[in-house]
């Protein structure tokens, strides 16, 4: 029998390479994508690069949720599958086997993309390649679910148009997948959280030019999640035969398949995965904080700084002689620090400016341990970043902090209250200056 | 007994039922088959017959009853059972650009005794067309194509479902010699049919099926033979014959007389024969003509419907 579902999958791989419409969703439309893309990202610097995720979300998410359900619907529309029914071996078999054909195939066009683009635009491979063949394989897991229900519920292949135009196009406008989350309302980014196009975008594109899949564990249980329960009902609702049809009790499934699509947005959203993703116009559209110079960093004075001890920007210069219940809590705050997606998410200045955030929440809203908050904000910038790197997005943010995106809350980080944002950048940028006199050696701690 | 009977039949089925919304599609419906039989299913539109295959194949979930194939309980093992069935569906197609070798290699390696897709070609008369994509198959090439995968497994009992349907008078031929040879290879095989005279001609048994009950079953010859239907008798000669003589010496017979001949019905052919045959002399007899009731008599005698199409 493993013989026969190794026969099936290789040739589910043939012919879907001697099908002319197969060729053209497979590898013609990817194609149309990604030239669609490069005319609209080629300015980005490398051109492209901050865009890859979203390209291969949708050539996956157009093989898995068009390609193979319009293949199977067409194929049980001509009695095939109703054939395979009277063979010895197991619906899981023969369906895992279309899935996994699908899987090369579409990973085949994604190689082709990143190679084009490549080749057409100068994008840089990915920085993390092996990283992103293990989100790749959750983010066409996920996808591939999802193409099995749209297979069992479509009753002819114009009908899988339709559906499958159902979960592209929310995801295309408003999941993060055509049109980039930082670009999207507030509430658009909350709904992105309940689909699978944003964690397929937000696994994926850290793996081109990002730290991998380090701080991408949320995206991929999501995925995770979806899929497995996306595979449940689509194997629960297949039909063999084009004359049967979907029965009421089954449509229980589908209610699975949406309430995985829940499960997941409403946990993202009460962990904070769902915090608003910034408009990063700012740092890239204006003066990028690779051009400051030595000058500009030694241009900025230290003199209207508060003394570490007082109530505005207070700092502590140990983390010795807490409480037990203090020290408790603190070692709480960093470990959240450690997963909290705007710690790692986004380009290196708005990482920065995300992190002295929190220094500045618990400043402005007195918390108890406000100055060691700091001194573990302080920490994590200097484990995180270079120090170069570090002196020159700090001085950018002391000349620019008005630019970027401003986090006024953290609740997921156990820090209460909410900060005016004009008060939230002052602040950050004093603690910035705060850190920037210790690295350039003007402030001794 | 018939429990005894259904382990040593090829196939068993017993008080099958299924229903369709308010609608009884089948209603007990019960047969057994001999190994190495063909047997027959007939019955009009919506009798039931495919229904009635598509059960015992799995490809339906009965409401009732039991199927056992070979001593195995089909609804218990449907995997095991696969292993040892073979299958014609109704309008069998592959995917469009599957060629006929591909299919077979890609059935065959689904079973640990199958046929080598070269041989199943070959006896199937597949070669010109063996790497050609299915789409560009002939009615008769994909309805061969269909028979060559029910045999990929070298199958002890095989179902066709209208296997003859759509062909044309010389490829339906060529199918009967394949389906005797099938039988003299000692394959059971149970088959529905568009043609009444196919069914009598190639099955040993047959069942008749009509509104989801199996109204007869048996041999084609003792259907016929216990038919209630009488003989038609067709009798010309050059002077009338007398009328009140005729009916005289035939009381129990029907008689209508049309364009110069007789009609006779007749339940005693012999005796009536020989009777009219008495009663010609010194008349010449131009003809005479003895109609015994034949299968499609009985099909309607038995459904109440003339012979058409089937569902």
């Amino acid at each position: 029998m493993t013989a026969g579902l190794w026969q099936h999958f290789r040739l589910t791989l043939r012919l879907n390479l001697r099908s002319p419409r197969a060729l053209v969703y497979g590898y013609i439309v990817p194609i149309f994508f990604l030239l669609a893309f490069g005319s609209v990202f080629r300015s980005g610097v490398p051109p492209l690069m901050r865009e890859m995720g979203q390209l291969i979300t949708i050539s996956t998410l157009g093989g898995a949720c068009f390609g193979m359900p319009t293949a199977l619907v067409a194929e049980r529309e001509r009695g095939v599958w109703r054939r395979y029914r009277l063979l010895p071996v197991s619906l899981g078999g023969l369906v895992a086997g279309t899935m996994l054909a699908r899987f090369l195939i579409i990973a085949s066009a994604a190689v082709m993309q990143i190679a084009l683009a490549r080749g057409i635009y100068g994008t840089p491979f990915p920085a993390h390649p092996l990283q992103l063949l293990i989100a790749f394989t959750f983010v066409a897991f996920a996808f591939l679910g999802l193409g099995l229900v749209i297979a069992a519920l479509a009753d002819n292949v114009p009908a899988v148009q339709a559906l499958g135009q159902a979960i592209f196009l929310p995801m295309i406008m408003i999941g993060g997948v055509g049109v980039p989350l930082r670009s999207l309302p507030a509430w658009a980014q909350q709904v992105a959280g309940f689909f699978p196009g944003r964690y397929a975008v937000e696994s994926l594109q850290p793996c081109f030019n990002g730290n991998g899949l380090h701080h991408a564990t949320f995206g991929l249980i999501a995925l995770t999640i979806i899929g497995l329960a996306a595979c449940v009902a689509g194997a629960k609702l297949f039909r063999w035969d084009a004359g049967s049809h979907v029965s009421r009790a089954s449509w229980a499934w589908v209610a699975v398949a949406v309430c995985a699509g829940f499960a997941v947005g409403f946990t993202a959203r009460s962990t904070g995965h769902l915090r608003p993703v910034p408009n990063l116009a700012g740092p890239l559209a204006g003066e990028p904080y690779e051009s400051i110079t030595e000058a500009q960093i030694n241009s900025i004075t230290f003199t209207d700084l508060n003394a570490d001890d007082d109530t505005v920007t207070p700092l502590a210069h140990s983390l010795d002689s807490l409480s037990d219940e203090d020290r408790q809590r603190l070692a709480n705050i960093r470990a959240k620090l450690d997963a909290w997606p705007p710690a790692h998410d986004g380009p290196d200045a708005q990482r920065v400016r995300n992190i002295l955030s929190v220094a500045a929440i618990a400043d402005y809203t007195q918390d108890p341990l406000e100055g060691q908050i700091a001194r573990v904000v302080f920490d994590r910038l200097q484990a995180d970043f270079d120090k170069e790197l570090l002196t020159r997005i700090l001085t950018w943010i002391i000349l620019h902090p008005e630019q970027g995106a401003a986090i006024t809350s953290a609740p997921e980080l156990d820090l209460q209250g909410r900060v005016n944002e004009d008060v939230l950048r002052d602040r950050a940028m004093l603690y910035a200056k705060k850190l920037l006199g210790r690295l350039v050696g003007k402030i001794v701690d | 007994m018939a429990a005894a009977a259904a382990a040593d039949a090829a196939l068993a089925v017993r008080d099958l039922a299924k229903r369709y919304g308010d609608t009884d599609a089948l209603r007990g419906v019960s047969f057994d088959v001999a190994a190495g039989e063909i047997f027959g299913i007939l019955g009009p539109n919506g009798a039931g017959k495919t229904t009635t295959i598509e059960c015992i194949l799995g490809l339906r979930h009965p409401d009732g009853g039991s199927i056992t194939i070979a001593g195995i309980d089909a609804m218990r093992e449907p995997r095991r059972v696969k292993q040892i069935v073979g299958a014609q569906l109704q309008s069998t197609a592959l995917q469009e650009k599957i060629t006929p070798r591909e299919a077979l290699t890609l059935f065959a390696s689904f079973y640990g005794n199958a046929i080598k897709p070269n041989e199943l070609i070959t006896r199937f008369s597949l070669g010109e067309k063996a790497d050609a994509p299915f789409d560009s198959l002939s009615g008769g090439q994909r309805q061969r194509l269909a028979l060559a995968l029910a045999f990929v497994n070298d199958p002890a009992v095989v179902f066709l479902d209208e296997p003859t349907a759509a062909l044309d008078p010389q490829v339906r031929r060529e199918l009967h010699r394949e389906i005797r040879q099938i039988k003299s290879a000692g394959r059971t095989v149970v088959l529905s049919t568009h043609y009444i005279d196919e069914a009598h001609q190639l099955c040993d048994r047959i069942a008749i099926i009509d509104r989801g009950r199996v109204v007869a079953v048996g041999q084609p010859d003792e259907l016929v033979a216990a038919s209630k239907t009488p003989a038609r008798i067709v009798i010309r000669t050059s002077k009338p014959l007398d009328a009140s003589r005729l009916r005289e010496i035939v009381p129990s017979s029907v008689l209508r007389e049309h364009a110069g001949e007789w009609h006779i019905s007749s339940n005693e052919v012999t005796r009536t024969v020989t009777a009219i045959v008495s009663m010609v002399d010194g008349n010449e007899l131009l003809d005479l003509q003895i109609h015994r009731p034949t299968l499609e008599d009985v099909y309607l005698e038995l459904t109440g419907t003339p012979f058409g199409p089937s569902e």
